[in-house]
């Protein structure tokens, strides 16, 4: 049917066309040219609150009390319309008393009369409040994937970038870059798999385990329950890494007798202060490096950034790192 | 004019990245800071940088007013983020100003920064 046999529908059989406007799910008007409503239906009175007695007779912008008194849209009924003959989800924002600010996509047709120039128009509306509100938070929410996914990159790029070629085959750095690039990895499961707090005892274990090909080097002994953020959780990480790779390389897991003590303990002050301890046991004399490279200036920032500090010690029985840092009250 | 740039940035490792290629290109590095307040705290204390990288969303808001307190100090700013757009975001004071991207090429970072530094003369 189109607009035009609705049209006479209506007109010719009052109460059989109002049974049929009565099933469109939107609201719908049908104005005549001074923008009197001629008819309404359901969808219309039920949307707007309003019955269909205070409706049909008024003009449209005294219904309802002048809620549809909305002067972008009286200038598109009465200047726009006449020119075209048709309106497409045109979008009107208004603050309808008792609705509240809604969005609303208007659609106008003009009908035509064959047998006379009357001008009538069927109005129809769609509320898309709610369907702009979901754009808008998809939108906020691809934005913000995107914004982590380049944050992410430009983690990588930065740890393909530092981590130092000096000295080293290309295999030795691949597997260096690879080290690094692992534990954020990692960094980013447990983060992932943990809703509520991550425990800090997980979090040295499974950062560590790559090094346990020997396990009874590795002996980490259980403090108090710490539960951390997933803010802290990634600079943690990378520090235990690093000292766990430096192990390898340089320290007590460079030979088959060495062993590397992990220990922490809570103190309760006026705020809660974490102390892990890093002790090396058996391994080669060390000394500090003559150039702080990328693994340690790696090191101190992730600390500080941790709201704490490290001290590294290298004098005898062997390495030892303290990591001091705040708890949240948890 | 001394190489002297400040640099802020939210995350740690990033920061550490842009210092240490700058450092190693003779800049002085000032910062890394992660947050407004450091920023500002930082440019009333002492030298003002020669110039400044920023990054535009840090954790207590977006560094609209550290490009503030830069314009009065006639500090010429580059920005590095992953908004093609960084004004949307941070206001219009960040508008023109030249984006070195993120994540950032090292090259760009440099010649841009260069310029930028010529322009402070």
């Amino acid at each position: 049917m189109n607009l035009e046999d609705f049209y006479r529908v209506i007109r010719n059989s009052h109460v059989r066309a109002q049974g049929i406007v009565d099933t469109v799910a939107e609201p719908l008007l049908v104005l005549d040219s001074e923008l009197r409503v001629e008819a309404s239906n359901r969808a219309f009175h039920e949307t707007f609150k309003v019955d269909r007695d205070e409706t049909v007779g008024e003009r449209l912008h005294e219904l309802g009390n002048g809620q549809w008194d909305i002067p972008e849209l009286r200038r598109l009924l009465e200047e726009v319309i006449p020119k075209s003959t048709a309106i497409v989800d045109y979008e009107v924002k208004h603050d309808f008393p008792g609705l509240g600010l809604r969005t609303m996509l208007l659609t106008a047709h003009r009908l035509y009369h064959p047998d006379n120039n009357a001008r009538t128009l069927l109005l129809s509306m769609v509320d898309a409040t709610e369907r702009r509100k979901r754009e808008t938070e998809k939108d906020l929410l691809l934005g913000e994937l995107r914004h982590r996914m380049k944050n992410l990159l430009a983690l990588v790029l930065a740890m393909a970038r530092q981590t130092s070629t000096e000295g080293r085959s290309a295999e030795e750095y691949r597997e260096a870059f690879l080290g690094r690039f692992n534990a954020l990895v990692r960094a980013h499961d447990i983060a992932f798999a943990e809703s509520s707090g991550i425990g800090l005892w997980d979090v040295i274990e499974q950062t560590l385990e790559p090094y346990k090909t020997n396990s009874p080097a590795v002996m980490l002994e259980a403090g108090p329950a710490v539960a951390l953020t997933p803010a802290q959780l990634q600079p943690l990480s990378l520090v235990l890494h690093e000292l766990a790779t430096n192990a390898v390389k340089h320290g007590a897991l460079s030979l088959p007798n060495g062993k590397i003590r992990v220990h922490w303990l809570v103190e309760t002050g006026s705020k809660k202060l974490l102390r892990l301890s890093w002790q090396e046991i058996s391994g080669p004399s060390v000394s500090p490096p003559k150039v702080t490279g990328f693994g340690t200036r790696l090191i101190q920032v992730a600390a500080a950034e941790l709201g704490g500090n490290v001290e590294l010690n290298y004098e005898a029985p062997g390495f030892r790192a303290e990591i001091t840092m705040p708890l949240g009250s948890i | 004019m001394r190489k002297t740039v400040l640099i802020v940035e939210d995350e740690f490792l990033i920061a550490l990245d842009l210092a240490l290629i700058l450092e190693r290109r003779g800049w002085s590095v000032f910062g890394p800071v992660a947050s407004i307040e450091q920023a500002l705290r930082l440019l009333d204390d002492g030298e003002a940088p020669a110039v400044a990288l920023l990054d535009i969303n840090l954790a207590d808001g977006p560094v609209t007013l550290v490009a503030q307190a830069l314009r009065a100090k006639n500090v010429p700013f580059v920005v590095a983020s992953a908004h093609s757009r960084p004004e949307l975001v941070g206001g219009e004071i960040l508008a023109g100003a030249p984006n070195v991207g993120k994540p950032t090429d090292e090259r760009r970072l440099l010649a841009v920064l260069e310029q930028a530094l010529g322009s402070s003369n």
